[in-house]
């Protein structure tokens, strides 16, 4: 089960900041700015955030903004990075092209 | 009334909870949303976002039409956020002479509903579908399915439920309904807390069997693991949803990712897994079909794989509406992975009964009493 | 189906140390399979000389460990799979789903070892994403595998160990490096890789951060300004450098996915990393977790580990007997535990109250500021002793863990002692040779020769010296002080190179006599 979260609780305004232009997800070309917006519509996981907005949802799967993706959602939540789950794990670990993956030989003894 | 206290408690916030908090919200009626997981955690997130009519059982088909003509082409603009439907077509292959038959037979079921669905062969297949490899020799085409983005439909309807005042508490694992006074009153969580509804809406997938269990209901409802690739984004290639009659299915999205599924026939064996994880099998296998049949995407890269659960029902279709035997209990579940592009018409659908009203769609066929013997008419069994 | 006995992710130095010790405890099937087409890891970007003492190879280079482990693993009949990419791990079945050949080849395995490593840390600021910002790992691929230059002009943003290291690197290949910054108010890493930068006339920036990458579609320049105490820029302290290069050393994340995607109970420690136990088991039975994947540390200890994972596994599967198992163990806990100690041990990441060694002196405070110990502090320091004659001036001011020093030399003049992590010091130096064996074997090059006898007026002063191309006997040029800063003329009066010294030269310049306890650093005429 996943963390208590009322999502009603207040979070105040949304407040423009000056590096909100300032690209997190470069894979996806996602914002800071975007990301906090994105706080504010109620998305207060990672995962939420992810499906709305796309950061972390490119060709790296997020192994290189996963932290800062999550610093700025816990900033805006006002708690710590640790109270966030991580997203989810899932194959394949590279990308790998579709003839390939669907390419599949025996291994042998 | 307290804040744990509302007119309408729903129990999960997937595609139809979420809907269903929209609308009731929309006629002011104070809602609560308990989910388990985070918004959108089921499969109402996990699916391959097909938005068709075609091909669906009759007794449930009067909700997709509902979806389609009422709610997915109007839904950026009531969101706010982009669900992303385009009514392009679904083209489902077929291979061989079964498949022409059972092509034929869909064609028919939709003309029953009004709903136009056309045969493709040999040339006019090859000129109006330039992807598809000579495996297939046959196909069906639906102009007026389509395709939607499930995330961003289902995070759109909490969002906009979410502005109109639904309140929604996540990490809040319903356990059990208790009754007052013979009538479904009050909502016991894993975390000790308590809630009331004047009505209460079990929308939780799966999940929501073990709920409904504790105010001695049954719903013959049964777990399935559903695993889809997602590729890179890719030159435009086609705008429709593809199917197979093998069982793939997939969209090229908006962003220019191509999603597929497909199924192998062993995943209600995965149940016993706790939490959906890819399999070693299937995703080989999507890919291998899909280059069968789609060769140029041979090429396209895979960045990700994701699993989720359907739960099936026996008899391929949902369960919902009030039930008889539990007054103020409305139940959706057993969905069997078809219940995203008529999930916002069941969400409004929910909203109607329980505000009390008449439903403006014929759920009568999908209610929980038809599994009852007496009605004698199970032509499932 | 192949089912293997161990099947091991990832071929760097936990990985091949734990297929090699599989193996020579009896599992006869072993595999490991890399992504990459060279096994070794991050040991084969490593031509520096490791720390440590001789149990944890010391003194030889990364690469050379790489090549060792690799030779070992093949000759024991370890199944190296290069070229292939674990793309999933399947769990109740363990299962690997392997990218090799343009196939999907799916293995199944009695035990997992996960030895993935680290992933490079980015911080986002404003052009991060043009061409020319990049990972000082990146870096160290372009220069040590494929002979390329990462840029002309560089800004080292980071002054941990590999900041400093690659910092280093990027000197040998012939780079300029403007500066190495760090948000921290002290240099990270060791000492002594900091001060073979600053020797050679490299800035050190403490408390300042990048804030912008400028150019329109490659980078042409750099503004750092100063950070406050709570690491955000002070309005005014920005400054201009000229770069085409911003190499980024801000940390390392383990590369834990196989983890989470396997199901293992994962913690945050920087980073997702699996909850493991002391022999590196996660929470699932089989699955195991070794070097930095389970919580970054650095090759030496990552290969310790992935021997007690591999150990672990022979002996549940009963390859070995319990009893067998502890001696080892115990064995190698003895020796992970020397390299963690001393004031860059895990337990003392990011303190800033250190201000003393255990020995009790004065830490010197202009290393950790600028990556250099000032002439005052030097003098402080065990190591730095006045002699008669040829003598070892061992500059080494913190407790890290490394005693080749004391093997170095056959006399008798250095030791350590027991514990690998104290200050080396000087003893009965007047049986100084002069062979120069201390100053090639010391893996921070931090041992210099002086001889304050050499002829009136002048002495000697013998550095190691690791660039090319080499000067000759006789050229002239400037000394450089331990700062960088140009100090006196200097002569080449010897140039030593050897087989055992292992590619580092010992240069012997001539410098005026109150100038050997200034010069350390040779520069010709040419400029470096």
């Amino acid at each position: 089960m996943s963390r208590y979260l009322d999502r009603s609780a207040d979070i105040g305004e949304f407040i423009p900041q000056p590096d909100d232009d300032l690209i997190i997800c470069r894979c996806e070309e996602i914002t800071k700015g975007e990301i906090r917006k994105a706080v504010h519509l109620g998305m207060w996981t990672m995962t939420e955030v992810k499906r709305l907005i796309r950061p972390g949802m490119g060709l790296c799967q997020g192994q290189t903004c996963s932290k800062h993706v999550k610093g700025v959602i816990a900033k805006e939540l006002h708690i710590s990075p640790a109270e966030l789950d991580d997203l989810t794990a899932r194959p394949p670990m590279r990308p790998v092209e579709m003839g390939v993956f669907g390419n599949e030989v025996e291994s042998h003894e | 009334m307290s804040n744990t206290t509302a007119d309408v408690i729903i129990v999960g916030a997937g595609i139809a909870g979420n809907s269903a908090a929209y609308y009731c919200a929309k006629k002011g009626l104070k809602v609560i949303v308990l989910e388990e997981e985070m918004i959108g955690h089921g499969g109402s997130s996990r699916n391959g976002g097909g938005a068709r009519v075609s091909g669906r059982d009759a007794r449930e088909m009067p909700l997709a039409i509902y979806a389609t003509r009422h709610i997915w082409p109007n839904l950026k603009e009531e969101l706010g956020v982009d669900p992303e439907y385009r009514q392009n077509g679904y083209l489902v292959c077929g291979y061989n002479e079964e498949h022409k038959k059972g092509i034929q037979n869909r064609i028919a079921d939709a003309a029953k509903m009004g709903i136009d669905m056309y045969l493709l062969e040999g040339k006019e297949l090859k000129d109006k579908h330039p992807y598809v490899s000579d495996h297939v020799t046959c196909a069906g085409w639906t102009p007026t399915d389509g395709v939607a983005n499930p995330l961003t439909a289902t995070l759109g309807f909490y969002k906009r439920a979410r502005e109109l005042g639904a309140r929604f508490i996540t990490g809040e694992k319903v356990e059990k309904i208790k009754l007052y006074k013979g009538r479904a009153r009050t909502v016991v969580t894993q975390n000790g807390n308590t809630y009331e509804g004047g009505k209460i809406i079990v929308a939780a997938g799966f999940g929501g069997k073990e709920i409904i269990k504790s105010v001695g209901l049954f719903v013959p409802v049964f777990k399935r693991l559903i695993e889809v690739i997602v590729t890179e984004p890719m030159p435009h290639m086609f705008d429709n949803m593809v199917g197979g009659m093998s069982g793939f299915y997939g969209q090229q999205t908006v962003h220019g990712s191509f999603v597929f599924g497909n199924a192998l026939g062993r995943e209600q064996c995965f149940a016993e897994i706790t939490t959906p994880v890819s399999s070693s099998y299937n995703p080989a296998n999507i890919c291998h079909t899909i280059g069968v049949d789609i060769p140029a995407l041979k090429e396209a890269k895979i960045i990700r794989t994701w699993s989720g659960w359907t739960d099936m029902s026996v008899d391929g279709v949902p369960i919902i509406g009030n039930v008889a035997e539990v007054p103020d209990l409305i139940i959706d579940i057993g969905c069997t992975g078809h219940g995203f592009c008529p999930g916002p018409a069941s969400g409004y659908t929910l909203a109607q009964l329980a505000n009390n009203e008449t439903p403006d769609v014929d759920i009568s066929k999908l209610a929980y009493e038809r599994y009852d013997m007496a009605k004698k008419q199970p032509q499932y069994y | 189906m192949k089912r293997y006995n161990l099947a091991v992710i990832g071929a760097g130095p936990a990985g091949l140390s734990a297929a090699i010790e599989a193996k020579k405890h009896g599992m006869e099937k072993v595999a490991v399979f890399d992504e990459n087409s060279r096994p070794g890891g991050q040991l084969f970007k490593q031509i520096h000389k490791f720390f440590g003492s001789k149990e944890h190879k010391a003194k030889i280079r990364g690469f050379k460990i790489g090549e060792d482990l690799l030779a070992e693993a093949e000759a024991l009949g370890v199944d190296v799979h290069l070229n292939s990419v674990v793309a999933g791990i399947y769990f109740p079945m363990k299962r690997l789903g392997v990218i090799e050949n343009e196939c999907l080849i799916n293995y199944s395995a009695d035990n997992i070892i996960i030895a993935t490593g680290a992933n490079e840390n980015f911080i986002p600021f404003d052009g991060w994403t043009l061409p020319g910002v990049i990972g000082a790992g990146a870096a160290q691929t372009m220069m040590n595998l494929h002979g390329v230059q990462p840029g002309k002009k560089i800004l080292m943003v980071g002054s941990g160990n590999v900041g400093l290291v690659v910092s280093f690197q990027l000197l040998q290949a012939g780079c300029e490096v403007a500066a190495v910054i760090d948000a921290a108010p002290r240099v990270g890493g060791y000492g002594v890789h900091a001060s073979k930068v600053a020797r050679t006339g490299v800035p050190f920036y403490l408390s300042h951060t990048v804030v912008k990458a400028e150019g329109e579609d490659h980078v042409t320049g750099a503004v750092i300004a100063q950070v406050d105490s709570h690491f955000k820029p002070v309005p005014g302290t920005e400054k201009h450098i000229e770069v085409d290069t911003i190499c980024m050393a801000v940390g390392l994340t383990p590369m834990s996915k196989l983890c989470s995607m396997a199901g293992c109970k994962m913690v945050d420690k920087g980073g997702a990393v699996p909850e493991t136990d002391k022999y590196g088991a996660t929470s699932i039975e089989g699955l195991y977790a070794a070097g930095d994947v389970a919580g970054i540390e650095e090759a030496s200890s990552a290969m310790i580990t992935g021997r007690i994972s591999a150990l672990a596994a022979c002996r549940k599967d009963c390859y070995i007997t319990d009893g067998e198992f502890e001696k080892e163990y115990d064995e190698l806990e003895g020796s992970i535990n020397k390299l963690r100690k001393g004031m860059f041990s895990h337990e003392n990441k990011g303190r800033t109250d250190i201000t003393k060694t255990d020995e009790g002196i004065d830490l010197s405070m202009t290393l950790l500021t600028k990556g250099y110990v000032s002439d005052r502090e030097i003098e402080r320091f065990p190591g730095v002793v006045k002699e008669k004659g040829v003598h070892p001036v061992i500059e080494c001011t913190q407790n890290i863990p490394c005693n080749p020093c004391q093997d170095a030399c056959k006399f008798g003049c250095i030791s350590v002692g027991e514990d690998i992590t104290s200050l080396p010091y000087v003893n009965k130096a007047s049986r100084c040779t002069g062979c120069g064996m201390c100053v090639a074997n010391c893996s921070g090059q931090a041992i210099f020769l002086v001889n304050d006898d050499f002829e009136p007026g002048y002495s000697t002063v013998t550095i190691p010296y690791e660039f090319i191309p080499r000067p000759s006997i006789g050229d002239k040029g400037t000394a450089l002080s331990r700062g960088g800063e140009a100090v006196c003329e200097a002569e080449v009066v010897d140039i030593k190179v050897s087989p055992v010294f292992d590619h580092t030269a010992l240069l012997t310049m001539k410098v005026p006599k109150d100038m050997s306890m200034k010069a350390r650093f040779y520069k010709g005429k040419e400029a470096l």
